[in-house]
């Protein structure tokens, strides 16, 4: 644990802009390469919030505090400069693109990358989005189907876990990518992190999720209770089963105490 | 093209020019002044030159044209011609061809095609036809000359399809009209290949009138392409075509029409297909340029069996005005039709849809959909939508649909979250939206051809605003 974190989160407090309510009300967060965090909490805690503020969603507004990636300020940057610094987002509600596949998708976001007038190789691309369906173990068909247009619960998910795959992020923000999915889909979800975490070691990833199910798939190093939009407590994969038999109930009587 | 030989009577554009300059004419000369008229034709284009005088301008008190001034776009009176009512006809006049720049850039994008017509500014300057496809019986020609030497063109000609009693444009276009492409397919002929027209209007003035005219017989199968194109224009300037597309018995037309002109440029066409029995009739109007954008389509389903996708695509900016009124006319029982139209409007630019079913009295097992769709850009831009139904018969499945909708917020924050700039994300959503349309289409050099048009387009007014 001697390296330098790679996200820290200091004091945030943000709200929906144009709101009178801080929904984080101070949140300290220091995460490491290669660290998995989760971060537990009821509904209205904050926990969303804070994955989107860190990805730069535009309904938010800081209102204190500082987020940095590497050092680097990231609420000065706008979403893509954070995705191209290494910012990933799965959405807990993926957007669907009427009329441009997965792969023009992608394609495109790994353009956007380049330097100006640095032309993708489309025959790489091909390439790795195919080796990366591989390591998913995804139909490549997928790829020609429009971007979450139709799709299941399940094939939106598979959808944000594929496109980390060809993104690979430093950091990955998983935002209730569990809800809403049944044990099997909740399965593959979770086999895909794992093999992503096995391929980049240095990969950090914190997960945002209401359940302790998918922990039992994806094993944190450390995890967060978050409530009334700040961390309260902090520990190892104990906390989660603890929570699990608990409830939050500890937390609302020391809020209101 | 290397499969292409020149037709009888026609030369290639290329051959065009040292050619005329021998003879000491001008290019018009190849059709406009071949010979004069038929009798038949200079009679039906008096009769029509009557029925126009008698026709008012299309006004905003009447239902058709209440969101389109036409009167505030286009100085009608200037553009046409004047004085004692006889309709006076002219081709291109003077100047050698050769095709623009911008033309020879079209036709260099476009795949193979079994056939090309080249007009300019109402005139038609070149026809190549593929000689096996000659050899069979396919005529493609000047409509001009087809109206001497073709008996079916006076059978067809404004008679059933685009008759002048349908408007003033119509009728304007039957007193008036210059040249246009006459082509027939015989029975049991399939093209697989498209037809293409490129038409070109190289400058400001007088208002051009053209037709087009599709026979295919049954079981024949066809593509038209049409491609139209101007430069910049300084003052507005009038294009009008009236096409006429009749599909036989289980045969097959395609019309893909792609309005390409140039600021200024005001594009009016007044389109109808008449499906027979078990035939398939589908129409693309594609309007990216020009000031003004009109169309009136109608589909009429004249036996059963028959079907019509009918697609449309605009994509405007700055002050351009596109309106599209089409109409499905449902006559026979256990025919269909599919209208999609989508549009995506930037800056001051202003989108019309009215469109109807009409299943008539009997026409029951009718299957008719219509679904307009804009997206709208910026505040500036309208897009009007009014979409209608007129049910005739009691068991029919019909849906209409309209919707007018910004970019999504959330959409563009999931792609900008994926490192798109905020740019290249919208030009992402856009092209998407319209590829709905282009994907129901198997040209793939059109697809491309309107993609990266829009892209263009995209970055032009994303760039001026920025830099505004």
């Amino acid at each position: 644990m001697g390296k330098s974190p790679l996200l820290s989160v200091t004091g945030l407090s943000a709200r929906v802009a144009d709101e009178e309510i801080d929904i984080l009300r101070g949140v300290d967060l220091a995460i490491r390469p290669g660290e998995t965090h989760a971060i537990m909490g009821p509904n209205g805690s904050g926990k969303s919030t804070l994955a989107k503020v860190v990805a730069g969603h535009p309904t938010y507004e800081t209102t204190g505090g500082s987020v940095a990636l590497r050092g680097e300020d990231l609420l000065e940057m706008e979403p893509d400069e954070r995705s191209q610094a290494g910012v990933f987002m799965a959405f807990q509600y993926p957007i669907a693109i009427p009329g441009v596949s997965i792969a023009n998708f992608l394609r495109t976001a790994l353009q956007a990358r380049l330097e100006d007038g640095e032309e993708l190789d489309l025959f790489d691309f091909q390439e790795l989005l195919m080796e990366r369906m591989e390591l998913l173990e995804m139909d490549p068909a997928f790829a020609q189907r429009p971007v979450n247009d139709g799709f299941s619960g399940g094939e939106k998910k598979r959808n944000e876990i594929l496109q980390m795959a060809v993104l690979k992020p430093a950091l990955a923000l998983m935002d209730e990518t569990d809800s809403g999915l049944d044990i099997d889909a909740l399965r593959v979800v979770a086999h895909g992190v794992n093999r992503l975490r096995e391929e980049n070691p240095e990969m950090a990833v914190l997960l945002i999720t209401h359940y302790q199910r998918i922990l039992n798939h994806v094993i944190p190093d450390v995890v967060h209770v978050m409530y009334r939009g700040r961390i309260v407590e902090s520990g190892g994969p104990e906390v989660a089963m603890e929570l699990e038999a608990r409830g939050y109930e500890e937390y609302r009587k020391a809020h209101v105490a | 093209m290397s499969r292409i030989a020149t037709s009888p009577g026609a030369a290639s554009a290329e051959a065009i020019a040292p050619e005329t300059e021998r003879r000491g004419m001008a290019p018009a000369a190849q059709t406009g002044n071949l010979a004069p008229d038929p009798e038949w034709l200079t009679r039906r284009r008096a009769e029509a030159w009557a029925i126009q005088r008698a026709t008012p301008f299309p006004s905003t008190r009447s239902e058709e044209w209440r969101y389109t001034d036409l009167a505030r776009i286009l100085p009608l009176d200037d553009l046409l011609p004047r004085g004692s009512g006889r309709p006076r006809v002219d081709g291109a006049r003077g100047g050698a061809v050769h095709l623009p720049e911008s033309v020879r850039c079209a036709i260099a994008r476009d795949d193979d095609c079994a056939g090309r017509v080249i007009e300019m500014n109402g005139a038609v300057v070149s026809v190549e036809l593929d000689p096996e496809l000659a050899s069979r019986g396919v005529v493609l020609d000047s409509l001009r000359r087809a109206a001497h030497t073709d008996p079916r063109v006076r059978a067809h000609l404004a008679t059933e399809a685009v008759p002048a009693t349908d408007g003033k444009f119509p009728a304007l276009n039957a007193a008036l009209w210059t040249d246009g492409v006459f082509l027939r397919v015989p029975r049991n002929v399939d093209i697989e290949r498209p037809i293409r027209l490129n038409r070109w209007i190289s400058r400001s003035g007088p208002a051009t009138f053209s037709r087009i005219l599709v026979l295919a017989e049954e079981h024949s199968r066809v593509s038209l392409v049409e491609e139209i194109q101007s430069p910049d224009l300084d003052r507005a300037t009038l294009a009008h075509a009236a096409v006429e597309l009749y599909a036989r018995g289980g045969a097959r037309v395609r019309y893909l029409s792609l309005q390409r002109l140039g600021h200024g440029a005001a594009w009016i066409a007044n389109q109808r297909t008449l499906a027979e029995a078990d035939s398939t009739l589908d129409t693309l109007n594609v309007a990216l340029g020009g000031s003004f954008h009109r169309v009136d389509l109608n589909a009429r389903l004249l036996g059963a069996g028959a079907n019509s996708d009918m697609l449309g695509l605009y994509f405007g900016d700055e002050d351009q005005h596109f309106d599209f009124n089409t109409s499905q006319d449902h006559v026979a029982p256990h025919a269909r039709s599919d209208l999609l139209y989508k549009g995506a409007l930037d800056g001051a630019a202003r989108g019309v849809f009215r469109g109807i079913i009409r299943v008539h009295e009997g026409a029951q097992r009718t299957d008719a959909y219509q679904t307009n769709r804009n997206l709208l850009l910026s505040e500036g831009a309208v897009a009007t939508s009014l979409p209608n139904l007129e049910i005739g018969a009691d068991d029919v499945r019909c849906s209409h649909g309209a919707t007018v909708g910004q970019l999504d917020a959330e959409a563009l924050f999931y792609l900008m979250s994926r490192g798109m700039s905020r740019e290249r994300a919208e030009r992402l959503v856009v092209t998407g939206f319209l590829g709905e349309v282009l994907g129901r289409l198997p040209f793939a050099d059109v697809t491309g051809k309107v993609t990266r048009e829009i892209e263009t387009k995209l970055r032009a007014t994303r760039t001026l605003r920025k830099t505004g």
